[in-house]
């Protein structure tokens, strides 16, 4: 046990510190205003693509010892009053159809809420440690662009005589609607693919009451693309200030949901340097841009 | 891991948490010899609770024809299978429990069935073990034979799905030990889908979190038995509480038969969950799988329970069974009656130990017509 708690603290040491290695996610400078949330724009080709090793998650049960996703690709920039992040990674299996024994594509990102106090565990944080995470899930895109899947959608030849919300008032029928009924966050209706989050180590996740994370993930030809993005600083305390200039730390965790991805059954990223550009730079030598960019808007959103 | 006390196995075990046992626990006894399979109390359950989008397949109380019905299926021996052949001799339970069998990353052994095992509620339903071949006869155990098991959630003592939420989602009630799913905390990981053996634990598409059995907690906190308790027309069941299993009270009537008189035992002990629905082994079934499902006690519960004709007591207590819709926390024998107390010693019901026979004419004259037997 001893031994098992030496090599874990390790795990946590090495993992608190951005490794030397890992090159810093610049968050570009890039004209306009107001949230960025195509994959498909240009703005993204101002931006050098960092590639982040994604680490199966093996320090507290349960876990996915084999995650599918090794690596993601992320790019950053801001507008000054935006900052977005576009992570890609190669998925072949789309993953949005949530029933019993099937789960969803998501990806996170996750930022301290103090970007100047202490580096907080990369693991969700830890108390008195407190990270912003912002979670995108396939199935509340699926929702968005789609609507959300009805009864008869998951399984098209079920068939039921009638819903108490058919034939009684919406008080009454209330306590047949479950988590809908409590207005569980994450179950369905949202505005926005991402969650706005907040926590202070693993088991603490909790939803923040006001939400500001916006995103778009668009899936083609087996490569899920999902811009990720929030307001660089705002009125609220659980919200990191990521004013320009600002050198704080990003950290990445990634579900793929066709290996039975869900929770703590992750891919997850050790902290990854980021900085949030003073102005916009010359296009870096040897960027790329991301992979299907074409500068206008994403078509043929899955 | 916690060292806790499993008194259904006779000895300490692990689990993730301290033990806290409630001030008393809800506990439910089946008597499988009189079940019908007639699934009114799976009705009465589904009109009470789970008749919403996302819960068609839900049956948070169902009636499955053993030893080829299960729901979802094969639930018990897919878990069987991967616990393995585990020794069942003796007072203390000797093998593995699911929190001793977890693999390397995990809390328990646990599997998450497949979509397609909620497909078929009643599968095997009247199904025999076999064909009855020419020269047959009825003998005990019968040489052929099925029996009817009917399934809640067990309000475990050392839950599976409370141990295996991530979330701290699962909680046990203090007041009354049932286990309760925050619907507002669920992250729908269905962890505890996975790690509940008895698969009480069900996952709703359409609100994208589990839901599970709430002992008809609103019932409970009035006085009253659950509703899968009092529809059940062959009064096969009672509700109420346990108190501590060191020290149990002879006047509540599920200690009596749990812990005094043990003639109800748990379903599959060896799990470890320390299960609180307990059953009246069906007297007609070969004793090795009574004690594959109900521990080694199995063959004694029946004796005892064969013998309630001349053990008043006994009689008085499985009279209680269907006898009134509120929950006896107490019970005695009268004469020739049983009767049952409420929470604070008020009787609530009294039941003759004999029903006096009735013998009715040949010949009714107020219809002037003969009376025949139906049957």
């Amino acid at each position: 046990m001893m031994r098992l708690a030496v090599l874990v603290l390790a795990a946590l040491l090495a993992a608190a510190s951005p490794a030397a290695a890992q090159a810093p996610l610049t968050a570009v400078r890039v004209p306009g205003s107001g949230p960025i949330v195509d994959p498909g724009a240009g703005v993204w080709r101002a931006a050098r693509g960092v590639t982040v090793p994604m680490l199966p998650q093996t320090v507290t049960a349960p876990q996915k010892p084999e995650p599918a996703v090794n690596t993601l690709t992320v790019r950053a920039v801001h507008n000054g009053g935006w900052i977005g992040f576009l992570v890609e990674w190669r998925d072949p299996t789309l993953s949005t159809r949530i029933v019993v024994d099937t789960f969803g594509d998501q990806v996170a990102i996750q930022l301290p809420v103090d970007v100047t106090g202490p580096t907080p565990s990369p693991m969700m944080g830890n108390p008195g440690g407190r990270v912003n995470i912002m979670q995108w899930r396939a199935a509340f895109q699926h929702d968005i662009d789609y609507g959300p899947p009805s009864v008869k959608d998951l399984y098209p030849n079920a068939w039921t005589d009638y819903y108490p919300d058919e034939v009684l008032s919406a008080t009454d029928a209330r306590p047949y609607t479950g988590a809908l009924g409590v207005e569980n966050p994450i179950s369905r209706g949202r505005a926005s693919p991402v969650l706005d989050q907040m926590a202070e180590g693993w088991g603490s996740m909790t939803v923040k009451p006001d939400q500001h994370a916006l995103g778009t993930g668009v899936w083609k030809e087996g490569v899920w693309r999902v811009v990720i993005t929030r307001p660089m600083v705002s009125d609220d305390p659980n919200a990191p200030r990521l004013t320009p200039g600002v050198k704080t730390v990003v950290g990445f965790a990634v579900w793929e949901g066709g290996n039975q991805e869900v929770g703590s059954r992750k891919a997850w990223s050790p902290w990854v340097p980021l900085v949030v550009g003073a102005a916009a730079p010359a296009r870096p030598a040897g960027a790329t841009p991301p992979t299907g960019a074409t500068g206008q808007p994403a078509g043929g959103r899955r | 891991m916690a060292r806790v006390h499993n008194w259904q196995l006779g000895r300490e075990m692990d689990f993730p948490y301290e033990a806290r046992r409630p001030d008393r626990q809800f506990a439910m006894i089946f008597d499988t010899n009189k079940c019908i399979s007639c699934q009114t109390c799976t009705v009465a359950c589904k009109t009470t609770w789970t008749s919403g989008r996302g819960q068609e397949y839900m049956y948070w109380n169902n009636v499955e024809t053993k030893p080829y019905g299960y729901y979802p299926l094969g639930w018990d021996v897919h878990i069987l299978d991967r616990l393995g052949v585990q020794p069942l001799d003796g007072p203390v339970y000797q093998g593995k429990t699911l929190f001793d069998a977890a693999p390397t990353g995990e809390i328990i052994l646990g599997y998450l069935p497949e979509d397609i095992d909620y497909a078929h509620p009643n599968i095997g339903e009247d199904d025999c073990t076999g064909l009855m071949p020419q020269g047959a006869h009825l003998s005990m155990p019968h040489m052929q034979w099925m029996f009817y098991l009917p399934r809640i959630c067990n309000h475990c003592t050392y839950p599976a799905c409370l141990s295996a939420c991530p979330r701290q989602s699962i909680y046990k009630r203090k007041e009354d030990g049932i286990v309760l799913l925050d619907q507002s905390r669920c992250r729908g990981y269905r962890e505890c889908a996975r790690a509940c053996p008895y698969k009480k634990v069900y996952f709703n598409a359409q609100t994208r979190v589990s839901e599970k059995c709430i002992g008809c907690y609103p019932a409970v906190e009035g006085g009253r038995q659950t509703q899968c308790t009092t529809s059940c027309i062959g009064k096969i069941r009672i509700q109420g509480f346990l108190g501590a299993p060191d020290a149990p009270d002879p006047d509540n009537p599920l200690d009596y038969l749990v812990f005094v008189r043990r003639v109800a035992l748990p379903l599959y002990p060896q799990f470890g969950l320390e299960p609180n629905t307990y059953y009246i082994p069906p007297v007609h079934v070969p004793p090795p799988y009574l004690r594959q499902m109900f521990g080694g006690g199995a063959e004694q519960a029946i004796a005892t329970y064969r013998a309630a004709r001349e053990d008043r007591k006994l009689l008085g207590a499985l009279l209680l069974f269907g006898a009134t819709p509120e929950i006896s926390h107490f019970f005695r024998v009268d004469g020739d009656q049983v009767i049952g107390y409420d929470a604070k010693q008020a009787e609530i019901v009294r039941v003759p130990l004999h029903e006096p026979p009735a013998v009715r004419e040949l010949y009714d004259v107020k219809h002037r017509a003969y009376r025949t037997n139906i049957t």
